[in-house]
């Protein structure tokens, strides 16, 4: 099978979704599907809205991953000068331009929602002395002024690099190629950083008495994972739509399996060494973490998360048969979108039984549903307004040539 | 833009790895030349030394063990003095090989041809230096087997809870697997120079090391996917060794080592330190043997790239640390960090984050990063910045939860000794490296070579192709 001498560079006329296509009638359905969903979460999560709010931070943390995975996946492209990817750069960029919406839709819990979510911090107890220790960072004003920059700085990167990838659509100009490298390594020095301010706030803070260093790791490892499983579900999609369907070959579907392969085993990793030094060492503020986590219920989920983010994919994604197969590469990166919700899902809810009556307690809302239907449909229906707003594919593109026809060897 | 015309990183294609177009025998010939030379005056000079200093650790060795641990400047809080440090420091140096042999192989990174075989020896050198540190700093040399799950008729075990008896799992089985990926990889330039011996006796011995490879296409089939294999099995590898070095310290409840980030933060200073080494040992190596062609400014700028991306995650790592410790609320974690700072070992603490975090920023700078003098002297600060990162960690005994019992760290001239000796082996190891083993990978540099590529003469290229695809044939039908 020697596609390299047969393949060609995709033209723009072959990459584009033609003007009545279905995907392209897509982003007014999803997007009123959004608010609906939102809308309906809000409404039927009752009336203190504390359950609205939990299921709404577990949605958007999870379609979070989307917009910040896509960002690295780009960056790492342009800063690594990576040949394979290039075939699938533009499907990257189209997740990482949510990103200024996710900021938008970031803003109304930094704005109302930090009362119902981060009671504990929000309104401490003067004797709480872990947490008013703590006031400096843990308020809303800090809080407010964090996700300011961190959604600044993502809306401003994602701007950046989807502009100037369109820019080399027109003119393949060598110099864009070369200045979208340049702000590579500044870009995983601002997302490294920002993704971790995200995870710390949004998420650990959740338990402010709890804390743990590699927490800001923990959430880039699911979300990177996460991304690479949408990512070859969304070039599957293209395929069927009948685009790119010589040129995104099994070795681009096995490189990018490889990828999430890579990261089940990381995230695996880190979420071990979290937990298990923290039950070897065994001190209260920390160990109450997992205990939350270990009753009301929740052992399951927690099982759960053990199985379905690490068990389940380590052994069914290590093949590279399984890979390279459309129909099981997309059980397995759907496979990881379930694990990875529940992954946030875990994380998030336990807090809200917790703040009240200091346990936890299992309870799935009909709100959760609705609000990642919610989020997820105004997410994507930018996704598949910038899909059909360009070529599905970079053009003009240096390293092309290697994308084109590319095989693991 | 002047940067656009940049040669060595192109806007379009890819720069050569290997200058000077060339040919298969021309790589054969500057890679066996040092070891085929008849004029070693200085690599004499230079093992000399070496095997001084080793007999510097043999002395100390053996004193340590005719007098016990008092010789050393271990005191009561601080239990763990310098032989922890040198352990971690050295079990550090390693992961660069098994970085650029297994993970690099697997990213398709085919500028690592040029230096995985000098990194992997690296490895195993510095490994065997690792090693020596738990062995000897048990006290009763005597019953050194305990650590070791033997059955013996006393029923004693170790303690399967300790991350010390993990260590043991972990550092031998790295140390094995290290040894036979470096092996595969040297079995077909052990052939080429069987082949080149002129000598009977150096013939036998090349011979014997082969396994009587002939570079038939089968053979090359199995030995690639042993390769890969290997490769895949040492890529966790990468990531468990360190990470269980780092549980040594991380288990414990000692405020400053009880922290979850140890672990990747370990790995990212291992492959840090590792990568700073490859440079202090490349960069002279390859100027003295003429392989600057092989090993060019390209390969040093790759490293000098990692070095700064390991650099700026330890630099995080140590962020995180002082973030969360004022964060916990936690008097104790706070008091320690501080204490790091500002205490009786803060200067220690600011040689380790001048050398750790401000020397790899200057690595942002592509004149930098090009500059082989510049990058000499920026990877000795790095070596000496890991291993103060070390003994700053090991130093949070000094002062622990129990203020009366504090005291300070003084080594004494053994201490001094034994590390120094370390070195010597290490150099001894490696001079003998430098003069038996081909110390650039010849067969894999052959590979990224453009003629290695069958398509690179358009037109002419029927026959390669047909042998490509029979090569593809075989491997898909065994």
């Amino acid at each position: 099978m020697s596609s390299h001498a047969h393949a060609h560079m995709p033209t723009a006329a072959e990459a584009t979704l033609d003007k009545g296509h279905v995907l392209r009638k897509l982003p007014v359905p999803l997007a009123v599907l959004g608010v609906a969903g939102i809308a309906l979460a809000f409404v039927t999560a009752g009336d203190d809205h504390t359950q609205f709010w939990f299921s709404y931070l577990t949605a958007y943390m999870f379609w979070l991953s989307a917009g910040l995975g896509a960002l690295f996946f780009v960056l790492i492209h342009h800063g690594t000068r990576a040949g394979w990817s290039a075939l699938v750069r533009r499907v990257a960029e189209n997740w990482m331009i949510t990103l200024p919406l996710l900021f938008l839709l970031g803003l109304p819990i930094v704005l109302g929602g930090l009362e119902s979510l981060y009671t504990p911090w929000v309104n401490p107890k003067p004797d709480d002395i872990m947490v008013v220790e703590k006031q400096a960072w843990l308020n809303p004003t800090s809080f407010l002024i964090a996700f300011l920059i961190c959604g600044g700085l993502w809306t401003a990167f994602s701007l950046y690099l989807y502009r100037g990838s369109r820019k080399q659509d027109a003119s393949g100009d060598p110099a864009i190629a070369d200045r979208l490298r340049w702000w590579a390594p500044l870009g995983y020095v601002t997302f490294g950083l920002t993704i971790t301010v995200a995870a710390v706030n949004f998420m650990m803070s959740l338990d402010p008495h709890w804390y743990s260093t590699i927490f800001g790791v923990y959430y880039f490892g699911g979300t990177f994972m996460f991304f690479m499983a949408i990512l070859s579900l969304s070039m599957m999609g293209i395929q069927r739509a009948g685009l790119l369907k010589e040129h995104v070959t099994a070795e681009h579907y096995q490189d990018i399996g490889k990828l999430a392969f890579a990261f089940v085993v990381f995230w695996s990793y880190i979420a071990f060494s979290q937990f298990m030094l923290i039950w070897y060492a065994n001190i209260p503020e920390e160990t109450l973490w997992f205990a939350h986590r270990a009753e009301g219920g929740w052992e399951w989920v927690t099982l759960l998360l053990a199985l379905l983010h690490f068990a389940v994919p380590f052994f069914f994604l290590m093949s590279r048969h399984i890979k390279r197969r459309k129909t099981t590469m997309a059980l397995g990166a759907i496979l990881l979108v379930v694990a990875h919700l529940i992954d946030m899902f875990w994380i998030i809810q336990p807090t809200m039984t917790q703040h009240v009556t200091g346990h936890s307690h299992f309870g799935l809302a009909l709100s959760d549903l609705l609000a990642v239907v919610g989020i997820g449909g105004l997410v994507c229906a930018v996704f598949f307004w910038r899909l059909g707003a360009a070529p599905v594919v970079v053009l003009n593109e240096p390293r092309m040539d290697e994308s084109v026809g590319f095989e693991n060897y | 833009m002047a940067m656009v015309k940049d040669a060595l990183d192109p806007v379009h294609g890819r720069a050569p790895l290997i200058l000077g177009n060339p040919s298969y025998k021309d790589i054969t010939e500057a890679v066996a030349r040092p070891i085929e030379l008849s004029n070693y005056r200085g690599w004499w000079v230079g093992f000399l030394v070496s095997a001084s200093l080793l007999g510097v650790l043999l002395v100390s060795i053996g004193y340590l063990f005719w007098e016990g641990t008092g010789i050393w400047g271990v005191n009561n809080p601080v239990g763990w003095g310098w032989a922890i440090v040198n352990f971690v420091f050295w079990v550090g140096i390693g992961h660069a090989g098994t970085l650029i042999s297994a993970v690099l192989f697997l990213f398709r990174q085919r500028w690592r041809t040029s230096i995985n075989r000098f990194a992997e020896a690296m490895t195993i050198f510095a490994v065997i230096c690792a090693l020596i540190f738990p062995g000897i700093h048990v006290g009763r040399v005597w019953v050194v087997y305990y650590m070791f799950p033997v059955p013996n008729q006393m029923d004693m075990w170790p303690n399967f809870m300790s991350p010390l008896l993990w260590d043991v799992f972990a550092v031998s089985t790295y140390f094995t697997v290290s040894l036979l990926f470096w092996y595969v990889g040297l079995i077909p330039d052990f052939a080429t120079m069987r082949d080149r011996s002129v000598s009977k006796v150096r013939k036998l011995v090349y011979a014997i090391f082969a396994l009587g490879w002939r570079g038939s296409m089968r053979a090359w089939v199995n030995y690639e996917r042993a390769y890969a294999l290997l490769a895949a099995i040492a890529t966790p590898l990468v990531l468990s060794v360190h990470s269980v070095v780092s549980f040594d310290f991380a288990v414990s409840f000692l405020p400053g080592w009880h922290t979850t980030i140890f672990p990747p933060y370990f790995v990212a200073g291992a492959i840090f330190s590792g990568f700073a080494m490859v440079l202090t040992l490349a960069i002279p190596a390859r100027k003295i043997f003429k392989l600057e062609h092989i090993i060019n400014e390209k390969h040093l700028e790759n490293m000098a790239k990692v070095i700064l991306l390991t650099g700026s995650l330890v630099g995080y790592a140590y962020a995180m640390e002082f973030f969360v410790a004022w964060y916990s609320g936690n008097p104790y974690e706070q008091f320690t960090f501080i204490n790091r700072a500002t205490g009786s070992f803060g200067w220690a603490y600011w040689i380790m984050v001048t050398c750790n975090v401000i020397t790899p920023q200057f690595f942002w700078f592509k004149k930098l990063r090009r500059n082989v003098t510049v990058l000499f002297i920026l990877s000795i600060f790095v070596n000496i910045g890991m291993w103060f990162e070390r003994f700053v960690i090991t130093m949070s005994l000094s002062a622990d939860n129990l203020p009366s019992s504090w005291d300070y760290f003084k080594p004494t001239f053994w201490d001094i000794s034994t590390l120094v000796g370390s070195f010597g082996l290490f150099f001894t190891l490696f001079f003998l490296f430098l003069r038996w083993i081909p110390m650039v990978a010849i067969s894999e540099v052959k590979g990224v070579l453009p003629q290695a590529n069958p398509h690179s003469h358009h037109g002419s290229v029927s026959g390669e192709d047909a042998y490509v695809d029979s090569a593809k044939e075989v491997l898909a039908h065994g």
